[in-house]
């Protein structure tokens, strides 16, 4: 009886211990020593709108309420990221507007793996097309970042656009020097 | 063709039985934490509920971490409940895992159990979401880590305007609006656990919600022992401009991020469909093919409106409705799409005018006769009726120990005249092998039968049966020793006794007295 009172409270301490042992169980996501540059950020981009006329019938089939001679969509412009570490491109891509008709923001989320070290960063984001870019509510038809970070292992530097500034900036670590 | 999911089960049996019979060993079949695994999930969720709002009254969603931290620092209570909180959190899963597991071994998933097994998949789901949004809370490595996971998983969604994975790179601060609902949804998702638990046991009658005193004070007190002298630890504060180092995660909600990091979320997604469609689709996928237990039938000509059965039913398959013969008042009547045919109506009925086809009373008093006609005279020292899902499984053998095996599909479903004929005929003791209470398939099979054989519940087994020749033992499917030991224990209780008298033209009593008024629900 006593053999087995003790023999019970081991084994429930056991089971207690293994609880909090799985509990903590220490884990990344990344293990490996690399630093990351960031590209992330939100722009309103450049918006044309594409017009038509209706033609007699066409206004005719619709309902009298929602009759227009001149229907017109809106879509905003895709831009052209590029990103040259040290001269090499590492990013060459098309950024298209989110949303099914391509009517919403411009988002950039990209993350580059780096070894640590000191980089040449250059950054260009160009409109692609042609749309009124003059327009101070508009993102500009071309942000540059043009740097030299120095990063440390598991450091992270963001380049993002600040609205205000209408520039890409650089945020978090990276050093330039 | 044997089938994967019952090859499945047989395994899963095969774990489950000698851990069960260790339980029993070392804490008895009363508090075998293993029995008891739902209801030990369910004292562990109020744990969790209790020391919650204590930590709710702390915590600043303007200072995530801050606040947490300062909590982890108070020694005397803050710390504690906060690791109390967190591990009983932990037990919780591994509670409903062992339910779970205990559910699909014992093939009590399908049919009318398919509504709790889906719930109890939905609750489960419900609890590790609630954790995901505690873990974020503490807004540590690991709640970052969590925070941009989901934040990954939602964003493949077409459901929200913006990415809510911008939130996490660091261009703005993080908007305290986020904090507030997550902690909204750690708050509400709990509201949410409650009304699940409640579809869960609704198609049960007498649902048991917590485990017995002393194993609810046992657990208790090793998690807040445990809580005392190794607390929770909180990792690094979530840094959006660094990658994280190796931080502590919790592995019984965060068991999944190492098979969805490396993975797109749509592959995540179509994975996590995938696990969780086979897991609901259980009680589809095991239930047999071409076998249909039969549900219960009443023989309105023999039911005198009791309400035995109606009373014992596990899970409220029989009502009492009003009848139009001229006769008593009620008649029972069974709803198949609820009955799992247990067979307990059959034991509780004294007319023997219910039950599912082939196991009723007249049935069981028919096999039993044959057995009887069937014994050797050599054998007639004792018999030992068996349950066929556990007790040692001995119900597969013609004899154990010398002694002849007579089986029955639950020992809540056995008619107690099966025992007064057995004896009647000239057996000299019975030895009926049971499963522990905790264990039955049926819920409440050993239960009702302790009731008849010693208690007088309908039906009950006659005052003229002498009991010294009974005897009830509980093992369960990875005990064999168990009632071996049965065994020897009533043939040295006969030894003692005269020689039993045999009886050639036995009559059974089939009246039935009505159940008194007050007793009713």
């Amino acid at each position: 009886m006593i053999a087995r009172v003790i023999v019970g409270t081991l084994v429930a301490l056991a089971g207690t211990a293994s609880l909090a042992a799985l509990s903590h169980v220490p884990w990344a996501e990344d293990t490996a020593d690399h630093a990351l540059l960031r590209l992330a950020w939100r722009t309103r981009g450049v918006q044309v709108d594409e017009c038509r006329r209706l033609s007699p019938a066409e206004i005719a089939a619709l309902p009298a309420h929602m009759r227009r001679e001149e229907v017109c969509e809106g879509r905003v412009l895709p831009y052209g990221l590029e990103v040259r570490l040290d001269g090499a491109v590492v990013i060459d891509d098309t950024v298209r507007a989110a949303g099914a008709r391509a009517d919403r923001p411009l988002y950039v989320n990209r993350e580059i793996a780096l070894e640590p070290g000191t980089y040449h960063v250059d950054v260009r984001f160009r409109l692609l097309g042609a749309g009124n870019a003059n327009d101070e509510t508009a993102t500009p038809a071309s942000l540059t970042f043009t740097a030299t970070l120095t990063l440390a292992r598991k450091e992270i530097a963001l380049v993002t656009n600040d609205a205000d500034a209408r520039a890409l900036v650089l945020r978090g670590h990276g050093v330039v020097p | 063709m044997p089938r994967i999911s019952d090859a499945l089960q047989r395994c899963s049996r095969r774990v489950l039985a000698p851990l069960d019979a260790a339980c029993n060993r070392l804490y008895g079949w009363r508090h075998n934490p293993l029995y008891q695994s739902g209801t030990i999930a369910v004292a562990l969720l109020g744990v969790v509920l209790i020391t919650g709002v204590y930590l709710l009254f702390f915590y600043r969603i303007g200072e995530p971490y801050g606040s947490v931290a300062r909590l982890a620092d108070q020694r005397w209570l803050g710390g504690w409940i906060r690791s109390f909180h967190r591990y009983a959190s932990d037990a919780a899963v591994v509670a409903v895992a062992v339910h779970a597991f205990r559910m699909f071994a014992q093939d009590r998933s399908w049919g009318p159990r398919a509504l709790a097994w889906v719930s109890g998949l939905v609750l489960l789901f419900v609890v590790l979401v609630c954790g995901w949004t505690g873990y974020v809370m503490v807004w540590d490595a690991q709640g970052l880590t969590l925070a941009r996971e989901g934040a990954r998983f939602l964003d493949v969604l077409p459901l929200f305007s913006e990415p809510i994975g911008r939130s996490f790179v660091g261009d703005l601060e993080i908007p305290s609006a986020f904090f507030f609902l997550n902690l909204f949804l750690h708050v509400a998702l709990p509201v949410a656990v409650g009304l699940i638990l409640w579809v869960h046991v609704a198609r049960i009658a007498r649902p048991l919600l917590l485990p017995p005193r002393p194993l609810t004070w046992g657990v208790v007190l090793l998690l807040l022992a445990l809580s005392v002298f190794v607390p929770a630890s909180i990792g690094p504060e979530a840094d959006l401009f660094r990658v994280a180092e190796r931080a502590p995660f919790d592995w019984f909600f965060n068991f999944w991020l190492p098979f969805t990091r490396p993975l797109p979320a749509w592959l995540a997604w179509i994975g996590t469909i995938v696990v969780s469609t086979a897991l609901l689709a259980i009680p589809w996928i095991v239930k047999p093919r071409g076998v249909r237990r039969a549900p219960s039938v009443v023989d309105e000509r023999l039911c005198t409106g009791c309400r035995t059965c109606y009373l014992d039913c596990p899970y409220e398959a029989i009502s009492m409705v009003p009848r139009d013969d001229g006769r008593a008042e009620f008649v029972a009547r069974v709803d198949p799409a609820l009955c799992v045919s247990c067979g307990i109506c059959s034991g509780s009925c004294a007319p023997m005018g219910v039950g599912p086809r082939g196991r009723t009373g007249r049935d069981q008093l028919a096999g039993v006769k044959a057995f009887v006609a069937a014994l050797p005279a050599d054998h007639r020292a004792a018999v030992v009726i068996a349950c066929t899902h556990g007790a040692g499984r001995v119900s597969t053998e013609v004899a154990v120990a010398g002694v002849r095996v007579h089986d029955v599909d639950c020992l809540g479903n056995l008619h107690s005249s099966v025992i007064e004929y057995l004896l009647r005929s000239g057996v000299g003791g019975v030895l009926i092998a049971s499963c522990p209470p905790r264990d039955c398939r049926n819920r409440e099979g050993p239960k009702w039968l302790e009731q008849r054989m010693y208690f007088g519940r309908e039906a009950e087994l006659k005052q003229r049966v002498d009991r010294r020749r009974i005897l009830v033992v509980y093992a369960g499917e990875g005990e064999r020793g168990r009632v071996l030991d049965g065994v020897n224990v009533l043939h040295a209780r006969v030894a003692a006794l005269d020689q039993p008298g045999v009886e050639t033209d036995i009559e059974i009593d089939l009246e039935c007295e009505p159940v008194p008024e007050e007793v009713t629900p």
